[in-house]
């Protein structure tokens, strides 16, 4: 049988009333415990996973899957309406989708989050169908100096794109660097500024860095605030999207796409790479830059569609080769092993009706995913209905679950505090928070990468630009980061003065 | 207050009927590793054949499992209920990070489940054999670089004890830590390395494939199913087993550790945990009791002579 | 992250704080690389590379910082209300401390009502009575239903247990 009559008799198994009822059961629990702030995906995924034993094969794989995008689904949510991303991938997401909330125009950001979602899972499931076993050839060619020029790559975009002031964005990045490099090195195993406290071994994790620059950070700041801006939540307009949200969207929902599914693919890529370096794309390409900073849609649309697009990417080594190359594969595959099913070169061969019924459940998925969401963005909209002190004591409340919950100690209790209070201080002279998260999770890739390129050649630094991919890579984030430069000096003088004077 | 509690909990405990009693395990890892992987399975086991009534998992995770075994022993001492899951991995983790915690401050079930240790090389490599690995490292240990898992770990342990054995300083390996099985694995297919080394669970599908060949295995007799020799047979005297344990609290009666034996036992002999562990690809590799407290001394002491002359270990 | 500033070019204090604050993380990153085993191994880089680059990124920023607060180009927060802030950095701090002896349902009420509290909502045991029954459905829902390990105290103890 070929292909696609495979999937399409993978698509009438999952049919049956039963097996849409686990659907269903399975999209809704994902998106609940997704939606929580500080919980993320690999969490969700690990404490639902259990949900499923007991079931038959057809009905838990298609419960396992509606958890798994429900859970990527859930993370943008709190993004937005709150300012407290649950998970690393959609910390872009709230740049521009909490500035839209704020502007009264949360409605359309969520649906523009979870239509793109749509979107790229549709593609990407479908690609993940037909084109698994040739982008994973490719993806196989790039090694540690591919990597390393991806993330210089990203450096370069993202930091030149946060914030309204080039010196207080890369003084961010530089804070998250710095938190970059406590812990055990990776390649020597080193003790970096652990100063002998063992839980700063495993150095700072992302989502106690991220809930609490954001969340705590937040909290702190709007309680702060002597006169609380009158509604600045309150809803104007419709929850829908207008047709010029439709026309800002769609392109940017399938360059997410497009950006997302091949750097979810790679095995040291992940949904957070993707979501920045969709964002920006969109910052650069957009035709309403004045907007960005401010609410613009397309930063929303973008990042989203890109970190549903990676999280269906990483299914393809998953199921390809056996890899596991985030914390959440190697959870599904242990789910996967309980049917006896061994991801492999030899599972689309040996085990066809299992891989075809996975994919045919993420199509299911993904269908009743858009359609149980679209219809609970007015009901989220109503969070923000609820009076601020019980809101922002609930945001606190589910911040500090997440942390304990995965790590109970009083170290991490103790970081949540140090950092929200740092981030209270950014937001008070106009630092921005994200670029700290981006330098924290680019850091360590950018580092270990470039390491490990050099222990392969012996220290022969020509490596990094020996293939034609990393030698490409590089050479356009050299433009990128000259030609602005060049452009600067010579319309407005010194540089110096340049970002010195960026500061209002 | 904390004698309170414990009290409390104590209590709480001995109101539970005793012959099911409820156990949580401590995963001193993040979700999705093997430590996480071996106490979930213990956990639905357990549940499934009714051997406790209600098991929880908590994950704790941190420098090797370090940070979750010196929790496990501060604040569970003498609670009967209390299991955590450790293994090889560990023994390296204390002694690398200087852990003031050890093993010695656990009691020790039984050993579990172990994974044997298996050296590949990419399809495309002229390298055909073990012998002919290990000539190359011993001309120029530099051009051979090994891709595997986190530095310490036990696949660094493994490499740097054949290279002793092939009589090659094991300071001068060219060692890649990668994290995570995948990117180490992805490393090796994509031809980035000269050889690979981890779990032969990791690398069985790879190898039936013919995506990567399979030189050695570190165990101390051939395995059934594979067609490798072993590092041993081949003239080095190298054998490695990542193990995997479960450990109760300290301070508890020889009653206490009877009863959690029994229910390890009890495990271990279920049709459910024949089944995870096929499911899982792990061997069975139980021992329990005076033969596992011997072989667990061995091994540490096997651990730092070699931790020591890798150069991890002062 | 942005605030309402009307910009004054005069010099600004703060300025000079953060840049301190960039000098003082920078020297904590070169001492801590100076401690370290410099092996770089066969890729010639080591770990204590990567902090050193970072530490003289930080010391170049933090230059910059005080040439922009000399300029006095640094955005003028508005006044801040300092009560609000103690509440909820207390809620936490109880939380931290208390999280191991009274468990997760009692400190995080406690959170949850001083944070409340913190955004004018009083009595503050009203507050904590709210956040009771929420951080009890919480603990219910995760602890017992899904099996997420929290720290259960007494009252966990009571009501789940007894």
């Amino acid at each position: 049988m070929d292909s696609f009559s495979l999937l399409m008799q993978g698509l009438v198994t999952a049919m049956q009333p039963m097996i849409l009822l686990y659907a269903l059961i399975g999209v809704t629990l994902g998106t609940a415990v997704g939606v929580l702030p500080g919980i993320g995906p690999a969490l969700t995924v690990a404490l639902l996973l259990p949900v499923t034993y007991g079931l038959d094969p057809a009905g838990s794989l298609i419960m396992f899957a509606g958890i798994y995008y429900g859970g990527m689904y859930g993370g943008s949510t709190t993004s937005i309406l709150l300012n407290t991303p649950g998970e690393s991938a959609s910390i872009v997401t709230a740049i521009e989708g909490n500035r839209m909330a704020k502007a009264g125009r949360g409605g359309p950001a969520l649906a523009t989050a979870a239509i793109g979602s749509f979107v790229a899972g549709l593609i990407a499931t479908l690609l993940l169908a037909f084109l698994a076993p040739q982008v994973v050839k490719l993806a196989l060619t790039l090694g540690p100096r591919e990597y390393f020029a991806l993330m210089v790559l990203a450096f370069v975009t993202v930091s030149a794109t946060f914030g309204d002031s080039a010196l207080r964005g890369l003084t961010s990045l530089f804070i998250g660097l710095a938190l970059a490099c406590v812990g055990i090195d990776g390649l020597t195993g080193a003790a970096r500024l652990t100063y002998g406290v063992p839980q700063l071994m495993d150095g700072i994790e992302t989502t106690t860095l991220a809930v609490a620059l954001f969340a705590i950070g937040e909290a702190l700041a709007v309680a702060a605030m002597l006169q609380p801006p009158d509604g600045m939540h309150k809803i104007k307009g419709s929850v829908r999207m207008t047709a010029t949200d439709w026309a800002r969207s769609w392109k940017a929902w399938l360059r997410g796409t497009f950006i997302g599914f091949p750097i979810g693919s790679m095995p040291a890529g992940g949904a957070d790479v993707a979501s920045f370096l969709s964002y920006a794309a969109e910052r650069k390409l957009t035709k309403h830059p004045e907007e960005f900073g401010t609410g613009a849609i397309e930063g929303v649309a973008g990042p989203e569609a890109a970190n549903n697009a990676a999280a269906a990417g990483t299914l393809v080594p998953l199921l390809t080769l056996g890899l596991p190359t985030t914390a959440t594969a190697a959870i599904m595959l242990a789910g996967f092993q309980q049917f006896g099913l061994q991801p492999g070169p030899l599972l689309f061969v040996m085990n066809a009706e299992l891989v075809w019924g996975l994919i045919a459940a993420l199509l299911i998925a993904n269908v009743m995913l858009v359609i149980l969401n679209l219809p609970l963005i007015g009901l989220w909209i109503k969070l923000l209905s609820i009076p601020r002190p019980w809101l922002y004591g609930g945001i606190l409340l589910f911040a500090t679950l997440g942390t304990i919950g995965v790590n109970p100690s009083p170290v991490e209790l103790g970081m949540l505090i140090l950092f929200g209070v740092m981030g209270y201080g950014m937001r008070l002279y106009g630092y921005p928070v994200a670029p700290v998260v981006v330098g924290l999770i680019l850091g360590p890739m950018a580092e270990q990468q470039l390491r490990r390129a050099l222990a392969i050649a012996q220290g022969d630094w020509t490596t990094l630009v020996a293939t034609p991919v990393s030698a490409t890579l590089l050479g356009i984030s050299a433009v990128f980061l000259v030609v602005p430069m060049l452009m600067r000096l010579r319309g407005r003088g010194q540089v110096l003065s340049q970002v010195a004077g960026d500061a209002d | 207050m904390k004698h309170a509690i414990l009290g409390v909990a104590f209590a709480a405990a001995l109101a539970v009927p005793a012959f099911a009693q409820d156990y949580t395990i401590m995963a001193p890892a993040n979700p999705g590793g093997g430590w996480d992987g071996t106490a979930r399975a213990m956990q639905e086991v357990m549940q499934a054949e009714g051997i406790a009534k209600s098991v929880e998992v908590m994950n704790v995770p941190g420098a090797g499992g370090t940070v979750g075994l010196a929790q496990f022993v501060a604040s569970n001492a003498g609670d009967p209920t209390k299991l955590i899951v450790g293994g090889y991995v560990m023994v390296g983790a204390i002694l690398t990070n200087g852990s003031p915690v050890t093993l010695k401050d656990v009691t020790p079930i039984a050993r579990l489940t172990g994974d044997t240790e298996a050296i590949v090389v990419p399809a495309a490599s002229d390298i055909q054999t073990l012998e002919d690995l290990v000539e190359k490292l011993r001309a120029d240990p530099g051009s051979v670089s090994w891709a595997g898992g986190s530095a310490g770990g036990v696949d660094h342990i493994a490499v740097g004890l054949l290279a002793k054995a092939a009589g090659v300083d094991p300071t001068k390996i060219n060692y890649i830590a990668f994290s995570g099985g995948g990117e180490a694995m992805a490393a090796i297919l994509g031809n980035q390395v000269t050889a690979g080394i981890s779990s032969v669970g990791e690398f069985q599908e790879q190898v039936k494939a013919g995506t990567m060949r399979l030189l050695a295995v570190s165990s101390a007799e051939r395995l059934p199913g594979i067609d490798a020799p072993t590092i041993k047979e081949s003239g080095y005297d190298v054998v490695v087993e990542n193990w995997r344990m479960v450990a109760a609290a300290p301070g508890l009666s020889d009653e206490q550790v009877a009863k959690i034996s029994a229910d390890i036992e009890k495990l271990n002999a279920s049709e459910g945990w024949t089944k995870m562990l096929a499911d899982r690809g792990w061997t069975n590799t139980y021992l329990a009791g005076e033969a596992f407290a011997a072989q667990l001394d061995a091994d540490i002491a096997a651990t730092e002579t070699v931790l020591r002359d890798i150069g991890l270990v002062q | 992250m942005r605030q309402g500033s009307s910009p004054e070019r005069r010099p600004r204090g703060a300025a000079f704080v953060i840049a301190a604050g960039l000098t003082g993380l920078a020297v904590m990153l070169l001492v801590d690389a100076a401690g370290l085993r410099q092996d770089g191994g066969y890729a010639g880089v080591g770990p204590a590379d990567v902090p050193r680059i970072v530490a003289y990124g930080l010391l170049v920023l933090a230059g910059l910082t005080v040439l922009v607060g000399v300029k006095g180009d640094l955005p003028r927060p508005p006044r801040q209300a300092p009560a609000p802030v103690l509440w909820i950095l207390g809620g936490l701090g109880l939380q931290l401390v208390l999280l191991h002896v009274v468990g997760f349902v009692l400190s995080g009420a406690l959170l949850f009502g001083m944070t409340a509290r913190a955004f004018g909502q009083r009595p503050l045991w009203k507050n904590v009575a709210v956040g009771l029954v929420l951080a009890l459905v919480i603990y219910g829902i995760f602890d017992r239903l899904l099996r997420l390990n929290l720290p259960g105290g007494p009252l966990e103890m009571l009501i789940f247990r007894g």
